[in-house]
């Protein structure tokens, strides 16, 4: 016998699915200019329909579940999407195509964003209802911020002192701003920020983006747009140092107990 | 204090009245211990040996290789004859709350909360380890601790 959850789920998929076939046959002939429709756009319909009549269920549990199912409905919806757009010609190219992936990509974050935020009020919930103390801020900021000061010394003092000691010795090549600084001093220095601030207090996802965020206006300021790489050097190192040194506090804790 | 006992061959059952000229924190604890004195404890397992487990001291009972166990204070760890449904009747209902499929644990034991990035509540039960809370006990474990809230 079916159970009930996967009875609901197919409920929902249809539901969805027949309001996406709806939409996809009134819609697209607009869309396209024709009195036909194209086949795959209202697959494609079909397919979104259907995974927005399922998108409350991958947050319905948690941990490994969470992340796997996210991620399949995820990696389904997007290809609809890119079928949609290709198909019905939303897009003029591919770089129009990733740039809509890349809008739904950020529509999936600030969804997750939401749904942490009540499951962390929730958890706060629970622990005054323990009498329990309240527990890490939102996401770590507050212990994210005595990191702060490194962060701004690296990513935005640093760059701008190794470009003003360039110019002051009219150096030819710039290879302090350009080769010492991304890939060597970003990294290294990000890296071992983040391996502190993970063995201090776990997982800070506010860190990494801090990094990319500071760095950022530095790259049009004292470089041009071919310096965006430089966020990345040292925005994935202080995620790798900091995962990493989040994963040798709980083993330390584990030896412990 | 003073402790008075009164014989009464008509009543059927052992019950305690406790006199104060106004509610306070001692009162409190004391209508908590006797309170947690009247629950039956638990018979744990440890090989052929039976030892009565008062219920006060059980931090967690789980389901594991289709067995039941109980962890206490101090780590030790019995199997218990019943099934989680049966302990669930049997354990105060005010402590302890089903978290998941296969455990349930004492909420006085429970130290700290935590909860990851991808959603998963994790409560630490002191030296006993950690247990994971499965999304759709929180309504269930909030609603307990509202109501021993509301009772003290």
């Amino acid at each position: 016998m079916m159970k009930k959850e996967t009875r609901d789920w197919l409920v929902l998929v249809l539901l969805g699915g027949v309001l996406g076939l709806l939409a996809g046959i009134i819609w697209m002939p607009y869309v396209v200019g024709s009195r036909e429709c194209p086949p795959l756009a209202v697959l494609a319909c079909v397919g979104l329909g259907a995974m927005a009549g399922l998108a409350t269920q991958p947050f319905a549990d948690s941990g490994r579940t969470l992340l796997l199912r996210s991620l399949g409905h995820f990696l389904l919806t997007a290809a609809c999407f890119a079928l949609l757009v290709t198909e019905g010609n939303l897009a003029q190219d591919a770089r129009g195509v990733l740039f809509g992936e890349g809008l739904l990509l950020v529509l999936y974050l600030l969804i997750w964003l939401g749904r942490w935020t009540g499951w962390y009020l929730e958890v706060a919930q629970l622990r005054e209802l323990l009498g329990l103390d309240p527990g890490p801020t939102p996401l770590k900021w507050r212990e994210t911020l005595p990191y702060l000061p490194f962060v701004l010394v690296l990513c935005d003092l640093l760059p701008g002192a190794l470009r003003g000691v360039e110019r002051m010795v009219q150096a030819d090549v710039p290879a302090l701003s350009g080769l010492i600084l991304p890939f060597l001093l970003l990294p290294v220095v990000s890296f071992c920020v983040g391996i502190s601030l993970g063995r201090r207090q776990g997982v800070c996802p506010l860190f990494p983006i801090a990094c990319f965020v500071c760095y950022l206006p530095m790259v049009y300021l004292l470089f041009n747009h071919t310096a965006l790489f430089h966020c990345f050097m040292t925005a994935v190192p202080a995620l790798a140092g900091n995962l990493l040194g989040a994963l040798g506090r709980r083993s330390r804790y584990r030896n412990t107990l | 204090m003073q402790v008075e006992v009164k014989l009464d061959p008509e009543r059927k059952e052992i019950g305690i009245v406790v006199l104060a000229p106004a509610p306070s924190p001692e009162v409190e604890e004391l209508v908590r211990r006797l309170e947690a004195e009247q629950l039956s404890p638990l018979r744990g397992w440890q090989g052929d040996t039976m030892t009565l487990l008062p219920q006060s001291q059980v931090v967690r009972c789980y389901a594991q290789d289709k067995r039941v166990y109980a962890a206490v204070d101090g780590g030790a760890v019995y199997l218990l004859p019943e099934r989680l449904y049966e302990l669930e009747e049997q354990l105060d209902r005010r402590k302890f709350v089903r978290i998941s499929n296969g455990e349930i644990i004492n909420l006085d034991k429970v130290t700290a909360v935590d909860l990851s990035l991808t959603g998963t509540i994790r409560m630490t039960l002191g030296e006993a380890g950690y247990a994971y809370v499965s999304r759709r006990y929180v309504k269930k474990i909030k609603e307990t601790l509202q109501l021993e809230r509301r009772r003290t």
